[in-house]
C-alpha cells in the first residue's frame, strides 16, 4: 500500500474528489464573507441545481450546455429570489441572526420537499452512465471525470480571484465584507452586493452540483450532507476567508483519501466530523497559517 | 381490492405523487369484513426504488387474491407503511400495526429494520414475518420473528463455494457496506471461502453514506485478489463497480440479489459484463407465472421491477397469508400471533406461484440459488446450486 503509484493515486484521487466541495465551500464561505450569513438554504440551491439539470437532461432531452444553462439561471434566479424577498426583508425587519439560520434551513427543507414530490427519492445520475473514460498515465488512473473536476474547480477559483481583485464589483463585494454601513457610506449598495454573492454563488453551487451528478447517485436529500462538508471547509479554513476555505476542503479530502492507509474505509467519513468538533473547539476562527491570506 | 398506504405526515404527498395513490381506491369484492395486512417498507429514501416496487407486487397480490374470494370470501386490505429503511420509523411502523391496527401479524424487510421491529413484535406476541431481509441473525431474533426469505447463510453460502470450487479463484477481496445488511454476509462470504481453501486477501467495509471508494479499492487492488465480492446496496454497489474498473480492476464481481437489478447495468453499461449475482426466487425458464408477472409487470407498470426476486416473494406472502388464516380458520382459532405462528410451523411446506416451494424449517428456510450472470448486457441464468 505504500508504493509510490499507490501514493500518487490516493493524492490525485483525493485532490479531484474535492474538486465539488471546494466548489461547494467557496460558494457557501463567500456568502458567509459578504452577507455575515450562514446560509444552508444553499443545500435548497443544490437541490434546485442537480434537478434542473437532470429534468433538462432526461425530461426535456436538451443537451448538456443548455442543461447547464438551465440549472445556471433556476438555481442562480432561486438565489436571487432569496436573497431579495427573504433575507433583505429580514434585515429591513432587524431579525437577529437565529431567525436567518432558521429561515435558511426551514427554506432548503422546504425546496427539498417540493423536489421530493416531483421527482421521487431514487438516487438518479445526471448521465446513465456513470463510467468516466480513464487514462492510466505513469500508472495513475485519471478519469474524464476528474480531468473535468480539477480543471472546473481551478478555473472557477481563478475566476473569483480575478473577479475580486480586478473588478470594481468585486471590490465592492470586499468592501461591504468589512465593513457594510461603512461601504455604503461610500456609495457602494450592500443590497447589490448581497445579490451579486448571491448570484456567484450559485454558479458555484452549479458547476458542483454538474460533478456530484455525473459521478454518483443523488437524491433530494444528498444536498443536506453537502452543505455540511462546506460547513466545515469554511470553519476550517477560517470565516471570511474563502480560498482558505477551498485549501481546507482540499486538505479534508486528502485526509480522508490517505486515512486508508492506517484506518478501514468504514471510518473516512468520521474523520469530517472529528475535524468539525476540533475546529470548533480549538480554532473557532479557523486555521491560521502565518503566511495564510484571504 | 382493499388498500392503504400510511406515510409520515411529510412524505406523504411524496409517496402519493411517486406512486399514483394519490387517490385512495377501495373496493370491497366480497363485501365481508377485511383482514388487515401489514407491510411495512421503504416507500421514500433511498431504497424507495426497491420499496416502491415491492408495494407494487403486494398490491397486484392482493388484487389477485380478492378477486379469487380472499379468505374464504373475506377480502385483504393492504396497509402498507413506510420505514426509508430506517431502523427508527421501523419501529413506528410496528408500533403503529400493532397498536392501531391490532394486526396479529405483519411483514417487513431490511435487515436493520427487521431487527429494530423484533423486541416489539416478541413483546406483544405479534407474528413479524421478514419477506427480504437477508441478514443470519434473523434467525435468532426470537419466538415471534419469522422468515419467508432465505438468509444470506443460503445464498451467500453457496455461491462462495462455487467461486471457489467452479470458478477455480483461490483469492478473493471482499467489499462491504458496514451496516446489518453487509456486516453478517460478508463474514459468511469469507470464512465459508476460507473454509473451502481460499484465501480473502481484502476484508474491507465502507460507510453506508460515502460515494468514494477509491482507498478501499486501491487496498484491495493490491491485494490482487482473482475475483471481488461486492455486498451493498442498490445506491452504491454501481458506484463501487465503477471506480472499481477506472481504477483498473478487471476482476470479475460477484455480488447478491440486491445487484440484480436493470438499473445497474443502464449505470455501469459494458463494466458489469461478467457481474455474477444471486437469485433466490425462479426465474422465467424455471417457472411460467414469473413470465407472466413480468409481462403485468410491463402492462401496468411500462417496465419491470427493481429486484425481480424479491418482488416474487413480496407477491407470495398474500397467498402466503390466505394460507395461515385458512388454516387458523379451519381449526376454529382466532387468528392471533401466536395461532398463525402454530399454522405457519403446522404447514411447513407452502407451495406459492411465484417462488416455487418453500418450506419452513425452524427461523430460517431454505431454497435453491439460481445464479445469472451479465452477458451482452443483460442477466442471463449461470448456474443453480
Amino acid at each position: 500500500m505504500f508504493e509510490p503509484v499507490i501514493l500518487l493515486q490516493i493524492l490525485w484521487t483525493g485532490i479531484a474528489t474535492s474538486a465539488p466541495f471546494v466548489l461547494l465551500t467557496v460558494g457557501f464561505s463567500l456568502t458567509l464573507k459578504v452577507t455575515g450569513l450562514w446560509n444552508f438554504a444553499q443545500s435548497g440551491q443544490m437541490a434546485i441545481a442537480f434537478y434542473a439539470m437532470f429534468f433538462a437532461l432526461h425530461g426535456l432531452g436538451l443537451p448538456l450546455v443548455a442543461a447547464l444553462a438551465l440549472g445556471g439561471v433556476l438555481t442562480c434566479g432561486a438565489a436571487w429570489l432569496i436573497e431579495v424577498y427573504g433575507l433583505q426583508v429580514f434585515r429591513d425587519r432587524g431579525s437577529d441572526n437565529l431567525m436567518f439560520f432558521i429561515f435558511t434551513l426551514i427554506l432548503s427543507e422546504f425546496i427539498i420537499y417540493v423536489i421530493t414530490l416531483i421527482f421521487g427519492t431514487e438516487p438518479e445520475t445526471l448521465y446513465e452512465s456513470i463510467l468516466s473514460p480513464v487514462d492510466i498515465v505513469g500508472g495513475i488512473a485519471i478519469s474524464d471525470w476528474d480531468k473535468t473536476g480539477v480543471a472546473l474547480a481551478a478555473f472557477a477559483l481563478a475566476a473569483l480571484y480575478g473577479f475580486m481583485r480586478y473588478t470594481k464589483e468585486g471590490q465592492f463585494l470586499a468592501a461591504v465584507s468589512d465593513n457594510a454601513k461603512l461601504a455604503e457610506l461610500y456609495g457602494i449598495s450592500a443590497q447589490r452586493a448581497y445579490r451579486v454573492t448571491a448570484v456567484i454563488s450559485g454558479l458555484f453551487i452549479v458547476a458542483a452540483m454538474y460533478l456530484i451528478g455525473s459521478h454518483g447517485g443523488v437524491v433530494p436529500n444528498s444536498p443536506l450532507e453537502l452543505v455540511l462538508s462546506a460547513v466545515i471547509g469554511t470553519l476550517l479554513g477560517g470565516i471570511g476567508r474563502v480560498f482558505a476555505a477551498a485549501w481546507a476542503s482540499i486538505f479534508l479530502a486528502l485526509i480522508q483519501s490517505f486515512s486508508i492507509l492506517f484506518i478501514g474505509s468504514r471510518w473516512q467519513n468520521l474523520l469530517l466530523y472529528g475535524f468539525l468538533f476540533a475546529t470548533i473547539l480549538l480554532f473557532p476562527r479557523g486555521v491560521r497559517l502565518s503566511w495564510g491570506r484571504r | 381490492m382493499t388498500a392503504r398506504l400510511i406515510l409520515p405526515r411529510r412524505k406523504l404527498l411524496a409517496t402519493a405523487a411517486a406512486t399514483g395513490l394519490a387517490a385512495p381506491f377501495v373496493a370491497r369484492a366480497q363485501g365481508k369484513e377485511p383482514i388487515k395486512l401489514g407491510s411495512a417498507l421503504p416507500l421514500t429514501g433511498s431504497q424507495a426504488g426497491y420499496g416502491n416496487d415491492f408495494a407494487a407486487s403486494w398490491r397486484m397480490g392482493v388484487k389477485d387474491v380478492n378477486d379469487a374470494g380472499g379468505v374464504n370470501g373475506r377480502p385483504f386490505e393492504l396497509i402498507t407503511l413506510d420505514t426509508q429503511a430506517d431502523p427508527q420509523l421501523g419501529i413506528n411502523a410496528a408500533n403503529r400495526y400493532i397498536q392501531v391496527e391490532k394486526l396479529p401479524m405483519f411483514f417487513t424487510a431490511w435487515s436493520a429494520v427487521v431487527k429494530a421491529q423484533a423486541p416489539i413484535a416478541n413483546r406483544e406476541k405479534v407474528l413479524e414475518i421478514n419477506a427480504g431481509a437477508n441478514s443470519p441473525e434473523i434467525a435468532t431474533l426470537g419466538d415471534f420473528v419469522y422468515t419467508t426469505f432465505p438468509l444470506a447463510d443460503v445464498d451467500i453460502t453457496k455461491l462462495a463455494k462455487y467461486v471457489f470450487t467452479t470458478l477455480g479463484k483461490k483469492t478473493a477481496a471482499v467489499l462491504y457496506i458496514n451496516n446489518d445488511t453487509g456486516i453478517d454476509a460478508a463474514k459468511i462470504y469469507r470464512d465459508t471461502f476460507t473454509e473451502a481453501g481460499g484465501k480473502v486477501v481484502a476484508f474491507e467495509a465502507y460507510d453506508p453514506k460515502a460515494t468514494e471508494f477509491t482507498g478501499m479499492l486501491l487496498k484491495a487492488r493490491a491485494a490482487n485478489p482473482e475475483i471481488v465480492h461486492i455486498h451493498g446496496l442498490t445506491a452504491d454497489t454501481p458506484q463501487v463497480i465503477a471506480q472499481m474498473r477506472q481504477l483498473g480492476m478487471t476482476q470479475r464481481v460477484t455480488s447478491y440479489s440486491a445487484a440484480y437489478n436493470p438499473k445497474l447495468l443502464q449505470q455501469l453499461g459494458a463494466a458489469a459484463e461478467g457481474l455474477i449475482v444471486t437469485s433466490l426466487a425462479p426465474g422465467v425458464n424455471d417457472n411460467p407465472n414469473v413470465g407472466k408477472f413480468l409481462e403485468r409487470w410491463k402492462t401496468e407498470q411500462n417496465r419491470v421491477p427493481n429486484g425481480l426476486p424479491y418482488c416474487q416473494y413480496q407477491y407470495d406472502m398474500v397467498v402466503f397469508t390466505k394460507m395461515l388464516y385458512e388454516y387458523v380458520e379451519k381449526k376454529g382459532q382466532p387468528a392471533t400471533g401466536e395461532t398463525l405462528r402454530d399454522a405457519l410451523l403446522a404447514i411447513k411446506e407452502f407451495e406459492l406461484p411465484m417462488t416455487g416451494k418453500m418450506i419452513i424449517d425452524g427461523h430460517r428456510v431454505n431454497k435453491p440459488v439460481y445464479l445469472l450472470t451479465v452477458e451482452k448486457g443483460a442477466f442471463v441464468p449461470l448456474a443453480t446450486l
